[in-house]
């Protein structure tokens, strides 16, 4: 796939229209949206790890993980499941509090990180109710795994070279992006690729018809943490 | 007067050595660790401090957030000087807009090296965000300070000019820093004077809703953290500025006083440690609404946060720093007549509220985020490391080291006759 310069990037962000001619299947743009079925995730933690290996990213950063709490006494024990990916919120805390507006929504629904503008100051961590934001403090899985330093995810399809040298993330906030660079080439998020269970659905929710749009008006829908008004584009069911 | 000073004494008669040397030498180890800490903070990141994407902000957060009301609570005192002409506290006025001026230079020490990319401090000012509490933050650090030099400036011309006459360092560096002004008559004063008026009118506003109360802002507006999510917690802001800030003035002014030699006024202190009290035991008071409000809510995070501040293994920094030594002892010293009417009881209570606000600042930034925001996530844990202590210690370092070379070189004595 061709290969974006940050300004296309940027304009692509902004002028919606700019990138719906792109897409030119539509004439909308796609909002996308995330819909976990929680009675079909078996908390086996393959999301993670696909997210991880997808993003490459290092030691601390994990933009998703799986929550898992233990309710009730033995032998009434029940175990729930709660994968959490970046809520891409349509009222992002993060994005309200940004002090350089590093952190801002994309026209597709994507809250997206402007590494290179980000200062570091943390303040997006502490306001994101969901814990979906983590630093980049600069380790490396170099000596466990080969290689690791010798390139980057292509975050928001920007190359970012080798890990450690002056492109890279690091001493910067970084979060799930819903893998907007395999977006870019109309492939899905890799935790929804690989679920063993199916558990996750993707798609745009400003189409009526897309499978996101009915299953987020199922009666079993909800969201996290609905009372903060955040207003979140990754939906769960019951 | 204290016994050291004594000794102090005898060593100047004796062999005319600079009786700060030792001082001097403290300050320059102090600076050394902190430079050294510095190197290993700049090599590493924020790899070598012990924060986490949990934890994400810690010591050098809340020694930022406790500079920032040194700084208002300073600054706030000396403009409550000038504007209500509170007549018999003017002698602290200068050291009050010094230390505000100091203070507000080691919070912006300490929230650099907390930024994450040190090189990109200036990517605040170049960009903004118009929902950003912070974004404001910064230019009201930056309108604020440009404000304190002015009122120093003003507080000072007279002074300096006198001081500008004759030979020597003092002389030069007063001759450099009166900026061509000539004027030492009496109406000229009197036109600086009326000058720290308006300062100080434009200024209390902007410290008290601008910057610090700003900078309790910047936590209220945040309703991941409940703990924080209230619109009293900027007004405790500011009024926990206006404690430390009135205590470190008092310190200031009686070592200060101590050091130079020049007689220390009790009724002044006893004034000044009156106003500490005051706004100590309002500060007292609505931290307990605060308590009470979030216990009633019922509500999981801000529970988990109080109880993290009453029986983690750091609650120790809650009832013993922030409520012994910051509350009961300097209200316990102030009650009894012995030791409120005498300069070393109240330079002890001075103290030890300087040391208690530290505990305040540390139990507001970091216990509410060891509570993890959904359950599930991990819970949080903190304690400095050698470099974030480190660095911590060479800022403070520098600002001594300012201090002390400004009340050296500086008219910061206001003479008593200034008094009209």
């Amino acid at each position: 796939m061709k290969k974006l310069t940050r300004r296309e990037l940027l304009r692509n962000n902004f002028i919606s229209t700019a990138h719906a001619a792109e897409k030119d299947e539509t004439s909308k743009e796609p909002k996308w949206a995330m819909v976990i079925d929680l009675a079909k995730c078996i908390g086996c933690d393959t999301c993670t790890v696909a997210c991880k290996s997808e993003n490459r990213t290092p030691p601390g950063v994990t933009y998703n993980v799986v929550l898992t709490e233990e309710k009730g006494n033995y032998p009434n024990v029940k175990a729930t499941h709660v994968p959490r990916p970046c809520m891409q919120c349509d009222r992002p805390p993060c994005a309200q509090v940004c002090p350089v507006k590093a952190t801002y929504k994309m026209t597709n629904g994507i809250t997206a990180i402007d590494y290179d503008r980000c200062i570091g100051c943390r303040y997006c961590i502490v306001a994101c109710p969901y814990g979906a934001r983590y630093f980049d403090f600069g380790g490396t899985y170099e000596q466990e795994m080969l290689a690791y330093d010798e390139v980057q995810a292509p975050e928001y399809g920007t190359q970012r070279g080798k890990r450690g040298s002056k492109n890279s993330p690091t001493s910067v906030t970084r979060k799930c992006h819903f893998c907007y660079h395999r977006l870019l080439r109309d492939e899905e998020p890799a935790c929804v690729e690989v679920c063993l269970g199916d558990a996750r659905y993707f798609g745009d929710l400003s189409n009526p018809n897309s499978i996101v749009s009915k299953l987020a008006k199922s009666p079993r829908a909800f969201y996290l943490k609905e009372e903060m008004g955040t207003h979140p584009r990754v939906i769960y069911l019951k | 007067m204290s016994t050291q000073l004594t000794v102090e004494q005898k060593m100047t008669k004796t062999n005319k050595k600079d009786p700060l040397t030792l001082w001097y030498v403290f300050l320059v180890i102090l600076l050394a660790l902190g430079a050294v800490a510095l190197a290993a903070r700049v090599n590493g990141g924020l790899g070598t401090t012990n924060l986490t994407s949990s934890m994400p902000w810690g010591a050098w957060v809340s020694f930022y957030i406790y500079f920032v009301g040194m700084s208002a609570g300073a600054f706030l005192l000396s403009s409550l000087i000038h504007v209500f002409d509170m007549k018999h506290l003017r002698k602290v006025g200068r050291d009050a807009t010094l230390v505000a001026i100091i203070s507000m230079i080691l919070a912006l020490c300490f929230i650099l090296l907390d930024l994450g990319r040190m090189d990109r401090f200036w990517h605040a000012l170049w960009y903004g965000n118009i929902t950003s509490v912070l974004a404001y933050e910064v230019r009201f650090y930056g309108i604020y300070i440009v404000l304190l030099l002015t009122e120093l400036y003003f507080s000072l011309r007279h002074d300096l000019i006198l001081q500008a006459k004759g030979d020597g360092l003092k002389a030069k560096i007063a001759r450099l820093l009166k900026l061509g002004s000539k004027d030492a008559t009496e109406e000229g004063r009197q036109k600086d004077w009326w000058m720290l008026k308006v300062l100080g009118g434009i200024g209390i506003p902007i410290a008290i809703f601008g910057v610090h109360g700003g900078t309790g802002l910047l936590f209220a507006v945040v309703k991941a953290q409940p703990y924080w999510n209230t619109a009293l917690f900027p007004v405790i802001f500011v009024v926990s500025a206006l404690v430390s800030g009135t205590a470190l003035v008092t310190v200031i002014y009686i070592i200060r006083n101590w050091a130079t030699g020049e007689l220390v006024e009790q009724s002044l202190v006893k004034s000044l440690a009156g106003w500490m009290i005051l706004f100590l035991v309002v500060d007292v008071g609505l931290q307990v609404f605060e308590i009470l409000v979030g216990l009633y809510g019922l509500e999981h995070q801000e529970i988990a946060t109080l109880f993290t501040i009453f029986t983690s293994r750091f609650s120790w920094s809650y009832w013993g720093v922030q409520l012994v030594i910051g509350v009961l002892i300097p209200i316990l010293l102030y009650i009894i007549s012995r030791t409120r009417n005498s300069t070393k009881g109240m330079l002890v209570a001075a103290i030890a509220v300087v040391i208690g606000i530290l505990g305040v600042r540390f139990n507001i930034v970091i216990p509410a985020l060891t509570v993890p925001v959904l359950p599930g996530l991990p819970t949080g844990y903190y304690f400095p490391t050698l470099v974030e202590w480190g660095t911590s210690l060479g800022v403070m370092g520098l600002g001594l080291l300012i201090y002390t070379v400004s009340a050296r070189y500086l008219p910061m004595d206001t003479k008593a006759n200034d008094i009209t």
